[in-house]
């Protein structure tokens, strides 16, 4: 039983430790939460819906076109909203907030297009699941570990090889600096979006293939990538990833304990206790404080 | 006649809610998505004193103050260490785990059932039975509200919010004890959300917990950053129009299947259309950047 839930655990925090990536890549050059970024896992989620069940595309041509309309519906919220917020001297709770609207305004739109009841994203068949040592994995939840664990490394690498990515990392660790330098933050934040999103879109169509979709799926999700990212420090893949395994962990075996309706509790606790012992996260540098 | 004033009772009760909430966010530049869960706190203390014990109106508003009060204390401590958008994840999260316990501890709060059959009030022999004789009552306790909130910023004690808000490490070394002033301005702006969810709950006489949800809270801060934090008249404003706005569309024949759906697009798209043109809101003197971000 242990066992499943461990497994269980890994699969969830796979999922956490994308969207929390991405939230993470925006974040470190935009320098705001961005709220929106839950909804593009919805959006990516839904999309593929719209182009597998509604319009019977097949299943391997769906997903890249979800993951494709989630990065330029990140791509555009830059462009039409938050860019130019961002250049009329928006505080990063201005950013925060305007992308908050953008999100309950995006649900709704989706929760009147699509309906709020549960939608699936069916493989056609039900499998019987695989069995890997004793545990129960069905074969999407494979690949969720799979893509998820080589995203993750894809971006790390990405972050430290490519000159896109160093200036990228240059940008979170000082933005001023970096502008001296020549490095024109308002490109990389383009590019951080439709990375950022593009992972959003492929967590959420995972999910979807996983379990099942519903209009409010991605506040969730952001809300545990968000968790992942402060417990395990924004500029971290490695921290990200480990934040991100530790709630899914947390979640599923204290479920066993004390119930699933307590799931969303126990991250958030778990985030309250790293915030006040140790807020910069295992792997982080120091947060804001006020300070001279 | 009946829906007019019921129209005013809400208007009143979002003018309690987002004046006190204008007191954290909008004087003290906290900015939380906390509000609902007092509001929520307030409404079940007084649903479950007066099923359970029968007590008193004035005793279930007092313990209601008292109890949502302190949970604002501990939202407020977090304040002394993290900041801005850190710190609004922790309301958020505090906003999640509240709503969490109202849903799940079935046996306390009757769960997604909610708690049916809250009595009428009584005040000194009078039952308040009428939707007029409620518009009087929360009316009152909303001009109550509002003078507080005057008295308070226009007192020493506002001015130090203000500063707080403008700048932090300023105030505390002009010698202002700056962790006091956040855990109290919590304590008061908690203490008057969980008055209007008294109001509410034995004006509606039924509550359950999705009144008290997340998306509650963001229409709550939605209406103090529209009216314009950090102004007086701001959150009356804010209110009036935030509820009034959904009730109009009503009137152009809108089905009513859509209209939750509609209500949020409503204030989401303002929220962006005012972050973009003009985040002080209609009255606001504070546009949530403090010095250090104007820099």
């Amino acid at each position: 039983m242990l066992w499943q839930l461990i497994i269980n655990g890994i699969i969830a925090g796979a999922g956490y430790a994308l969207v929390g990536i991405g939230f993470a890549l925006i974040y470190n050059v935009g320098r705001f939460f961005h709220f929106a970024h839950g909804i593009l896992f919805t959006v990516g989620a839904y999309t593929a819906f719209l182009c597998n069940q509604l319009l019977g595309l097949p299943l391997f041509l769906s997903v890249p076109v979800a993951i494709a309309v989630t990065a330029a519906s990140g791509c555009l919220l830059n462009l039409v909203i938050l860019g130019p917020i961002t250049r009329r001297g928006g505080s990063p709770l201005v950013l925060l907030l305007a992308s908050l609207g953008l999100y309950i305004v995006i649900q709704n739109v989706i929760s009147l297009c699509f309906g709020d009841d549960i939608k699936t994203l069916s493989l056609g068949t039900i499998e019987k699941g695989l069995d890997f040592f004793g545990a129960r994995v069905t074969p999407v939840q494979i690949s969720i570990v799979i893509s998820s664990a080589m995203l993750l490394i894809a971006v790390a690498l990405f972050l430290r090889t490519t000159g896109l990515g160093k200036a990228m990392r240059a940008v979170s660790s000082n933005a001023a600096l970096a502008e001296v330098c020549g490095i024109s933050s308002r490109r990389l934040v383009l590019y951080a979006f439709g990375i950022g999103s593009a992972l959003a879109g492929i967590a959420g169509v995972l999910a979807a293939l996983d379990v099942n979709m519903t209009p409010t799926m991605g506040l969730n999700a952001l809300m545990m990538g968000i968790v992942a990212v402060i417990i395990g420090g924004s500029q971290s893949v490695s921290g990200i990833a480990l934040g991100a395994l530790l709630i899914g962990l947390a979640q599923h075996v204290g479920a066993w304990k004390i119930g699933t309706q307590w799931q969303d509790s126990i991250a958030f606790i778990i985030l309250f206790i790293f915030l006040l012992l140790r807020p910069e996260g295992f792997l982080g540098k120091k947060i804001r404080k006020a300070a001279v | 006649m009946e829906y007019l004033i019921h129209i005013l009772i809400l208007i009143c009760l979002y003018t309690i809610l987002s004046a006190s909430l204008n007191l954290i966010a909008g004087y003290t530049g906290l900015l939380s998505i906390a509000h609902a869960a007092f509001y929520g706190v307030g409404a079940y203390v007084a649903a479950l004193m007066a099923l359970h014990l029968q007590s008193s109106f004035l005793l279930n508003i007092i313990c209601a103050i008292v109890l949502s009060g302190l949970l604002g204390a501990l939202v407020g401590i977090p304040s002394l260490r993290i900041r801005d958008d850190y710190f609004v994840i922790v309301t958020f999260a505090f906003q999640v785990i509240t709503f969490s316990i109202l849903n799940n501890w079935v046996s306390f709060t009757g769960g997604p059932m909610g708690l049916p059959g809250i009595p009428q009030p009584e005040l000194f022999g009078l039952k308040i039975s009428s939707h007029l004789g409620f518009l009087a009552l929360i009316g009152f306790f909303c001009v109550v509200t509002l003078l507080i909130t005057r008295q308070i910023v226009l007192s020493p004690f506002g001015r130090v919010l203000k500063a707080i808000r403008e700048d932090e490490v300023f105030t505390q070394a002009a010698g202002k004890n700056v962790a006091t002033f956040k855990v109290l301005v919590f304590v008061i702006g908690a203490g008057m959300a969980s008055l209007a969810g008294v109001m509410y709950a034995y004006y509606i006489s039924f509550i359950d917990p999705t009144s008290f949800t997340v998306m509650e809270s963001i229409f709550i801060i939605s209406i103090v950053i529209i009216g314009g934090a950090g102004s007086f008249w701001g959150p009356v404003v804010g209110a009036i129009v935030l509820v009034l706005l959904p009730e109009l569309l009503r009137f152009v024949g809108m089905p009513s299947s859509i209209a939750a759906n509609i209500r949020q697009i409503l204030y989401g798209g303002l929220l962006v259309a005012f972050m973009m043109w003009r985040p002080r809101g209609f009255l606001g003197e504070y546009a949530f950047q403090n010095k250090e971000a104007r820099e």
